[in-house]
């Protein structure tokens, strides 16, 4: 008990220092979001008063304390590119990064759980050497560049699968639309797979080399079953925690892929937002980021408490 | 014309009209415009963002509007008298108009949306600053007072973007100084504001409740039928999906497609192009106010002797369709043409530069350009054109920066010596940027001050279009700034749009256009 | 088995990684005699030479300014070199002393840990993209911003790792007879965290090339008059049908580089004391 209270505060005051640094660290940004906001033939004076009318000119303290006291009744402001609330301007995008990333795990899952498990229990052999070498190929090539090439194979030269974009499922053409997430996916989960196959694997033998494995087989337990009831059991405990760290990271991390595939995400619009110094914008989202990635911190720290009673209080 | 008859024949126009709309409503559809980007708040009178113009032009209309010669004819307005030798305007309104919410326009929005334009949008100061008196002289009736006459009052008041547009009065007093939020985007054209959702689409919906007027469309001036049931502006950054979109069908129409994607989408049957008609061009600004450009005009001189600005524009924009090395601030065909001061446009001597610069006092320190990256073009050209400096020992320092940055830094006067943008064009000299004296660059010297009054004050075309040519000579002698040449951005639609002419005028619009 | 041999050991081995250092070898290489191995000035333009596909006289072609791809991807070797390098110093000088201290004080190190807890609970693309739009454009600051996000990483594995050895039994006898920090430091706590430092910074200098290929990707990263092979794939990508062998070799060359540096990062993490081996992440963040 004293456990999850002693790591539920530490998550709060790291989110405490954290709302710090997002809003003075973004304001270091140089440039000026007004200037964007209305054009290259603004005057300064046009921008001077613009700016006291947003109360942009409010000392920065000031601004900081009235966006803290915002956030604790679940309001993040209002966009100054956009003129209309942040959560509204998120929405839409979370909905493709977390449809994105779900899938993308999807994939991870299939794909690098089943294949770690066969290359560790063929250690040592040309099968398990080739895939950790085709792991370790995948995890090094930029994301970027397969996925500019599975565009230019599957959607400009073979036509099988659209380019880009992203219609919502909630929209016209509903479910099928989904097929405008299996490229930018199955890029995403490349690297990420080969990191799971790998994490996989190697879990696997270390856990293969503990004595209670050895005891089950000297006990005559059968081969497979000692496989999957005791060793992979135990090595998932490892692996599910990168599952948590990884599915954070796919959603804020997937600039790129969005990018090259044109979705509208969480990604995409930071970096726009960072562009265009939409501060709240970008605020918003860097605080919905960090309270889910510890959030996920937590839960997995948690869950080792509870699933590996070794495990203590350091 | 008696009353009855008046409502009786505007009766029949407003049935005739609706028949009409209904019976082309049938299957008209969605039209589906790929943006190359998100655009800012559309509240255009206070900025001027082209995608924000391209958008807000079906939503909010002005009192003149531009007709495919580039004339301002009456769209709200339904004429005006002259008096007191241009100081006094009054201009009659159409009656019958509606807003979006139902209300009739009244020249109570009329004044209260030109206040708000004179005071805060983003070209009011312009027109407005030498305003006197602005009043509403009858329900249907504006009278504008102005200290001085102002030649080219027409063409600003029939200019959109960052222009005049007419909000109902309540809306646009209520926001002052700050844009107007999407929920309250009301305004009198044929389609109205639906949804926006950022980072998807903005979408608008036919407005059923349109006046249009009696006269056939005619670029911006005349009727204007809406034909589709809803347009959505799908932001799409990235050029070559903006492409293969439209190829696959995804959209009927995408802007902004880049040179180099030309000469393959020209022979493409499926699509068809749509030449921007109206040139951009790029400009290199000269520090007028700080540094060592600041009253060096011989040093300017010297530094555009040195570019050779077809290279440039080759490099940029691709196909020699797409642009053009004209010293003419206007293109050919525009009445303010002028081939005044051009020879020294795009001399390309490098050795000539050299002497210039040394008899112009220069000595080698590094001169600052400010670029920034978000536009591939400004940044090729000012690769080449440093390149060309450079044979001409004429040393440029590059400072490349991020739009966002170039704007803030832009405002330091100590901070670059020469910054590089691109500049739209406009139906008004008056209304380019540098003719402005507080704008980035700082140019006002004595003779452009003179040159300027002369020109806005007098609404005679001919004596405005001898102004004009002096101003261009002007600008050949002082170098406020360089012109890079004319750029022809083209657009691309699915060849079942029907009504877009070939070239586009200003802006593309989709009321008379259908599928 | 210390020294040269421990080093070599695991390439005679393994096949695989022996041709990643040796593509390693290459590469540094090709940056040092770049002069002389690139057959034109990779900043020469010349349009009228634009996108011309890979032929004798261009090897890999050329671009949209005329220039020769594979004189520029053999100067982008340099880039490469030098942000992999400058990451790992930024990452080791910044880490390992405040992982070392904050394992032998503990009352401050926990603080410190706390603080890279905060650093690390933001999103590492972002954090770097912030960093960048702060301190601008260029290879310096693009260094910092990739540096800062391995610090964490390079520090939180530092501070396991002192902890660890801290606790050894012949640690605590040389405290418990008097050894002062300083020494402890030297002579225990240092040499061993040699070997397995070094397997991190194979790792970071991997990742720091498809972080720097991304910055640049979005347009963030060095800027454009220095060949880059991320610059290269940002410039060429809407030309992707058009000249598809512009992104194939810049983006190879990445993948390569990036592969080669896991494939000797993993051989020589094998030859890890096993206590140690877990706590080197391998080729992740």
């Amino acid at each position: 008990m004293s456990y999850t209270l002693h790591r539920t505060a530490a998550a709060l005051v790291t989110l405490a220092f954290a709302s710090v640094i997002i809003f003075f660290f973004i304001h270091l940004i140089p440039g000026d979001p007004l200037y964007v906001l209305l054009g290259d033939v603004a005057t300064p004076d046009q921008v001077e008063r613009l700016r006291s009318k947003l109360a942009l000119d409010q000392p920065i303290f000031v601004q900081y304390l009235r966006w803290l006291a915002n956030v604790a009744s679940g309001d993040l402001g209002n966009s100054i590119f956009f003129q209309m609330p942040v959560t509204q301007v998120i929405r839409d995008g979370a909905e493709t990064s977390i449809l994105l990333a779900s899938i993308t795990m999807i994939w991870i899952t299939l794909i690098g759980v089943p294949v770690g498990v066969i290359a560790a229990m063929r250690h040592g052999s040309w099968l398990d050497q080739g895939l950790s070498g085709v792991a370790m190929l995948l995890a090094s090539v930029p994301t970027f560049w397969v996925g500019l090439y599975l565009i230019l194979i599957f959607a400009a030269w073979l036509g099988w699968l659209p380019s880009s974009g992203y219609p919502s499922i909630f929209e016209e053409g509903g479910l099928a639309n989904l097929r405008y997430l299996l490229l930018p996916s199955l890029t995403l989960a490349a690297p990420n797979a080969a990191l799971i196959l790998r994490l996989t694997r190697a879990s696997m033998l270390d856990v293969a080399r503990e004595d209670y494995i050895r005891t089950a087989r000297a006990k005559g337990i059968r081969p497979a079953r000692v496989v999957f009831r005791h060793i992979l059991r135990n090595a998932l405990l490892a692996v599910v925690s990168a599952f948590g760290f990884t599915f954070a990271a796919l959603i804020s991390e997937a600039v790129v892929t969005e990018t090259v595939f044109a979705l509208p995400g969480i990604g995409q619009l930071v970096v726009q937002s960072i562009l265009r110094r939409d501060y709240p914008v970008i605020q918003g989202i860097i605080l919905v980021t960090v309270v889910l990635y510890l959030i996920i911190n937590l839960l997995v720290d948690l869950s080792y408490r509870v699933l590996d009673p070794r495990v203590e209080l350091q | 014309m008696s009353v009855l008859c008046q409502s009786m024949s505007r009766g029949a126009a407003v049935l005739a009209a609706a028949l009409l709309l209904s019976s082309q409503a049938m299957g008209a559809g969605i039209l589906r415009y790929a943006t190359i980007g998100e655009p800012p708040s559309l509240d255009v009178q206070m900025g001027t963002a082209t995608i924000a113009g391209t958008i807000g032009n079906h939503m909010f209309e002005t009192l003149y509007a531009f007709d495919s010669q580039y004339k301002p004819q009456p769209l709200l307005a339904t004429g005006e008298k002259i008096e007191d030798g241009g100081k006094t305007l009054v201009i009659g309104l159409r009656q019958g108009v509606k807003f979006h919410d139902g209300q009739e326009m009244t020249a109570d929005d009329v004044v209260a949306s030109l206040k708000r334009w004179g005071e805060f949008g983003a070209r009011g100061q312009l027109l407005m600053k030498n305003a006197t008196s602005l009043q509403a002289t009858g329900k249907y009736e504006v009278t504008l007072k102005l200290s001085e006459p102002n030649g080219a009052w027409k063409n600003m008041l029939a200019y959109p973007e960052g222009g005049p547009a007419i909000y109902p009065a309540g809306i646009v007093s209520a926001a002052g100084n700050k844009p107007i939020e999407p929920k309250n985007y009301v305004g009198t054209g044929p389609y109205k504001f639906g949804e926006w959702r950022p980072n998807r689409y903005v979408e608008l919906l036919r407005f059923d409740g349109y006046s249009k007027l009696p006269t056939p469309g005619d670029g911006y001036a005349g009727a204007r039928v809406a034909n589709f049931d809803a347009i959505r502006f799908v932001p799409v950054p990235d050029v070559g999906t903006r492409v293969s979109g439209v190829q696959a069908g995804d959209y009927d129409y995408a802007e902004f497609i880049s040179g180099d994607l030309y000469d393959s989408l020209k022979s493409n049957a499926a699509i068809r192009i749509h030449r921007n008609g109206a040139p951009l061009f790029g400009l290199f600004f000269m520090n007028s106010a700080s540094g060592i450009l600041k009253d060096n005009f011989a040093l300017r001189r010297a530094i555009q002797t040195a570019l050779k600005k077809d290279e440039a524009l080759r490099v940029s924009f691709g196909p020699k369709d797409l642009w053009n090395a004209s010293g003419s601030l206007y293109p050919k065909g525009s009445p303010w043409y002028s081939e005044v001061g051009t020879q020294a446009y795009s001399a390309g001597d490098p050795a000539k530069a050299k002497q210039l610069a040394k008899d112009a006092g220069y000595t080698g320190t590094p001169i600052r350009l400010l670029v920034s990256t978000n536009y591939q073009a400004h940044f090729d050209q000012a690769t080449v054109f440093t390149k060309q400096l450079a044979e001409a020992g004429i040393n440029v320092q590059m400072i490349v920066v991020d739009w966002a940055t170039l704007l803030k830094m832009r405002g330091q006067q100590d901070q670059w010596d020469i910054f590089v943008t691109h500049h739209g064009f406009v139906p008004d000299p008056i209304l380019i940027t540098f003719m402005n004296d507080s704008y980035a660059g700082w140019w006002k010297t004595p003779e452009k001050t003179r040159l300027v009054a002369a020109f806005t004050g007098t609404a005679d075309p001919a004596a405005r279009e001898k102004a004009w040519a002096d101003l261009q000579a002007l600008f050949y002698e002082q170098v406020p700034a360089m012109k890079v040449g004319d750029a022809y951005s083209y657009d691309i639609a699915s060849r079942k749009l029907k009504g877009m002419g070939d070239s586009t005028v200003l802006w593309p619009h989709f009321w008379n256009v259908s599928n | 088995m210390t020294g040269l041999r421990w080093y070599l050991a695991p390439f005679t081995s393994r096949p695989l990684a022996l041709v990643g250092l040796m593509i390693l070898i290459t590469i540094c290489v090709a940056a040092v005699f770049a002069p002389l191995l690139a057959p034109y000035d990779p900043s020469r333009l010349a349009p009228e030479a634009r996108l011309l596909p890979p032929s004798g006289a261009h090897w890999f072609g050329t671009d949209q300014f005329g220039r020769d791809t594979l004189s520029r991807v053999i100067y982008g070797t340099r880039l490469a070199l030098v942000i992999g390098i400058g990451v790992v110093t930024f990452a080791l000088v910044t880490g390992v002393p405040a992982g070392v201290f904050s394992a032998l004080f503990p009352r401050i190190g926990r603080i410190v840990m706390r603080m890279i807890d905060v650093l690390m609970s933001f999103p590492a693309l972002l954090l770097a993209l912030g960093l960048i739009v702060i301190l601008g454009r260029g290879v310096s600051n693009a260094i910092i911003a990739i540096g800062v996000v391995y610090l964490t990483t390079t520090c939180r594995i530092t501070y396991g790792l002192a902890l660890r050895l801290r606790t050894e039994t012949y640690v605590e006898a040389a405290i418990s007879l008097g050894a002062g920090v300083a020494w402890t430091i030297r002579k225990h706590i240092l040499p061993n965290l040699i070997s397995p430092l070094l397997v991190q910074a194979s790792f970071v200098f991997a990742f720091a090339q498809l972080a720097a290929a991304s910055l640049d990707f979005l347009g963030l990263g060095a800027p454009p008059e220095i060949p880059s092979w991320g610059n290269m794939l940002a410039e060429s990508r809407i030309l992707i049908t058009r000249a598809p062998w512009l992104l194939f070799f810049p983006g190879l060359s990445i993948a390569i580089t990036a592969f080669s540096l896991n494939l000797v990062g993993d051989a020589l993490r094998d030859q890890l004391d096993p206590r140690f081996r877990d706590m080197i992440a391998g080729p992740r963040r």
